[in-house]
């Protein structure tokens, strides 16, 4: 049978947020974006201030011109991953299959197979939307079908507000009178090469066989053939719980750029997310780092430990290279996040006789590291590293 | 209306798009959502919209569905929450409005059997709720209603007598004995069409939160006689059409006790098929 798919977006979630801390704020147009930044963007804003000409990615000082009056807040990216992880526990309770965006108010349910405990997927879907709004005070748009990309549709169809179910048949006629930008996926490349052959809507582009299609859209074209007919395939990734990830952040009090400051905050949270390791008895396969800007861009680059560690000092020689690689901007850092992923027990079997290696002689130091931190805590002892440059704050 | 062979009956289910009814095999394996209301409409002549309650009911989706189902088919469609359980004082009307454009498809095609108003149990018959109530059914005057309470304050000659006035529905509810809810009736207050709504009688699910223990509930043969006689005896006689739905949809109880009853109807009409059938 098909899927039954829920999508829960929350509009203009960072805002939310914000506007949750300070409720004098709500109901005015709003600006999310990194104030003092020489070039910051926009991150996000109210709907009072779209309807005022802000828009996502603009640099605030135009948005400041389009409306001086306009209040600005700085994004708080760890508050809006732990909403997110708020929201998320309520969901895994009608569905282990639930797929989220990065702390942007959007989650896919499948509940297909959860109708026999919960219910039609419309009641669960409205039922989340009232624990939503019970719980943390917020308000999402949720929309029910057979699939993630009419479910998006239906979403940003009645976006700010409201529901939208989409019978299971009636995709193709419920896409049909809609505009091409409304359909996932389509990018503003697409919609203008679409537009050239004058298709503005789905219907129109509908017209078109895949066959003419690939001429200008080459292997994207069946992929835009199905999308336009409604059929998304893709599934709900599942998150689960036993791949678990372990994540540190530090928010700079002062944006910087100073590559001293950068690794020694790095090697503290790479202490810190090892010493978790080791006490787990896992070590971490994958690592990410994310750097977000003054100007609100962030960039992300991720690496492959193999084999997997525990040990701060390995760890970090491949986390400078990933600072290394995804620190690409002059603008200053606001705010580092590292996360390891496919977390995994150690290798058991260790060799007989096996020689002293550098690895051995630092698993060795940290091993003595540990008990004393144990004994006499943190700050009894240091690595060099850290006790250079000036002290940050998180 | 004296002769219950003149009263027309739609018999159906709240809802017809549930997977679990392909398990319990009302639907044939393998069925398709999408292709649930071909099966249904083989099965029965009528159908509540629930999902009109979760969203408000948009014209075009409602003109597809008219396409899907046969001339002599009938749609009862509940009224959107925030009209009934999430009411904004200054919206509402607006909503109205919205609401009757949404169902004029339905209208044109002849198709809907009335707009079933389900009011949420806290609905206490209070000044204010009676003074909304009035307001609401004089606002979607000139359409077929039906109103279902879910509090018992509501069991009132004048009540009754009120929707007598207004040629409105009272919904006879089967529902489990519990303090509070509205009693097992079987009053017709409109002489062209006489409603029941079978939820089931599981009090111990009823307040549990949970549909799927809410509605839980096989009718025994003999509840479902008793109501087979109450409904040629008492309600026949006295309205033009008659629908009758069960919202026990957990399991595939509903159709399955729907159709149970349609054979006992049968069964008391002397073989006369007491429904339109086609």
């Amino acid at each position: 049978m098909e899927r039954a798919v829920i999508h829960l977006n929350i509009a203009d979630f960072a805002v939310a947020v914000e506007t949750n801390r300070s409720p004098s704020l709500r109901g005015r147009p709003l600006i999310i974006a990194p104030e003092g930044a020489p070039r910051a963007v926009v991150y996000d804003m109210s709907d009072k201030a779209y309807q005022e000409g802000i828009r996502k990615g603009m640099p605030l000082a135009r948005a400041r011109r389009l409306n001086r009056n306009i209040p600005v807040l700085s994004p708080g990216f760890n508050r809006y991953e732990q909403v997110m992880k708020d929201l998320l526990k309520e969901t895994f309770a009608f569905t282990p299959l639930v797929e989220h965006g990065s702390f942007d108010g959007h989650l896919f349910l499948d509940v297909t197979s959860s109708g026999r405990l919960f219910g039609p997927s419309a009641d669960v879907a409205f039922r989340l939307k009232k624990i939503f709004k019970s719980t943390f005070n917020l308000d999402p748009i949720w929309s029910v079908a057979t699939s993630k990309l009419v479910a998006k549709v239906a979403t940003r169809l009645v976006k700010p507000q409201g529901e939208y179910i989409v019978a299971p048949g009636d995709e193709e006629a419920f896409l049909a009178p809609l505009p091409l930008h409304l359909i996932p996926g389509l990018t503003t490349a697409d919609l203008n090469r679409l537009r050239e052959f004058n298709l503005f809507s789905v219907s129109e582009a509908r017209n078109l066989t895949l066959e003419q299609l690939k001429i200008s859209f080459l292997q994207k074209a069946p992929l835009i053939y199905d999308w336009i007919r409604g059929m998304d395939p893709s599934p709900v990734r599942t998150f689960s719980e036993t791949a678990s990830t372990l994540s540190a952040d530090h928010e700079f009090s002062n944006d910087t750029n100073h590559a001293g400051i950068l690794k020694k905050t790095l090697y503290l949270m790479i202490e810190q997310i090892c010493k978790v390791l080791r006490d787990k008895n896992l070590h971490s396969g994958e690592t990410k780092l994310i750097l977000s800007y003054s100007d609100g861009l962030q960039s992300a680059s991720t690496s492959k430990r193999s084999p997997s560690t525990s040990n701060d000092m390995v760890l970090f020689k491949k986390c400078a290279l990933l600072l290394d690689k995804a620190w690409t901007r002059r603008v200053r850092i606001r705010h580092m996040r590292l996360i390891c992923e496919t977390l995994c027990p150690p290798m058991v079997q260790a060799e007989l006789f096996a020689p002293e290696t550098r690895e051995t002689k630092q698993a060795a130091l940290i091993r003595a590291m540990d008990r004393i931190r144990n004994r006499f805590g943190h700050a009894a002892i240091q690595a060099g590293l850290t006790l250079t440059g000036e002290t940050t704050s998180s | 209306m004296e002769d219950p062979g003149a009263c027309r009956l739609y018999i159906g289910t709240s809802g017809y798009s549930y997977g679990e009814w392909v398990d319990s095999g009302f639907y044939p394996d393998g069925t398709h959502s999408s292709n649930m209301l071909d099966c249904y409409i083989k099965a029965f002549h009528a159908v509540e919209l629930n999902y009109t309650w979760y969203q408000m009911p948009k014209a075009p989706a409602m003109e597809r569905m008219c396409e899907k189902v046969p001339e002599h088919f009938k749609f009862s469609a509940k009224l959107t929450r925030t009209l009934t359980h999430e009411v904004q004082k200054d919206l509402w009307q607006k909503e109205v409005l919205a609401f009757r454009q949404g169902m004029e498809p339905l209208v044109r095609a002849k198709k809907l059997l009335c707009i079933l108003i389900q009011l949420p149990p806290y609905f206490e018959r209070s000044v204010d709720f009676r003074n909304y109530l009035a307001a609401l059914l004089d606002e979607l005057s000139g359409l077929p209603l039906a109103v279902e309470f879910r509090h018992d304050s509501w069991v009132n000659d004048k009540v009754f007598s009120e929707l007598e006035r207004r040629r409105i529905t009272l919904v006879n509810v089967d529902e489990p004995d519990l303090p509070g809810l509205f009693p097992r009736l079987c009053a017709v207050t409109n002489p062209d069409l006489f409603y029941i709504r079978f939820h089931g009688r599981n009090a111990k699910g009823w307040r549990s939160g949970s549909m799927q223990k809410q509605f839980d509930y096989d009718y025994a043969d003999q509840e479902l006689k008793e109501w087979a006689e109450r409904v040629k005896t008492e309600l026949m006689p006295e309205a033009a059409v008659g629908g009758i739905f069960f919202n026990n949809h957990v399991r595939g109880q509903a159709p399955k006790n729907a159709l149970r009853l349609m054979d006992l109807l049968l069964k008391k009409g002397g073989g006369k098929t007491p429904w339109n059938a086609p």
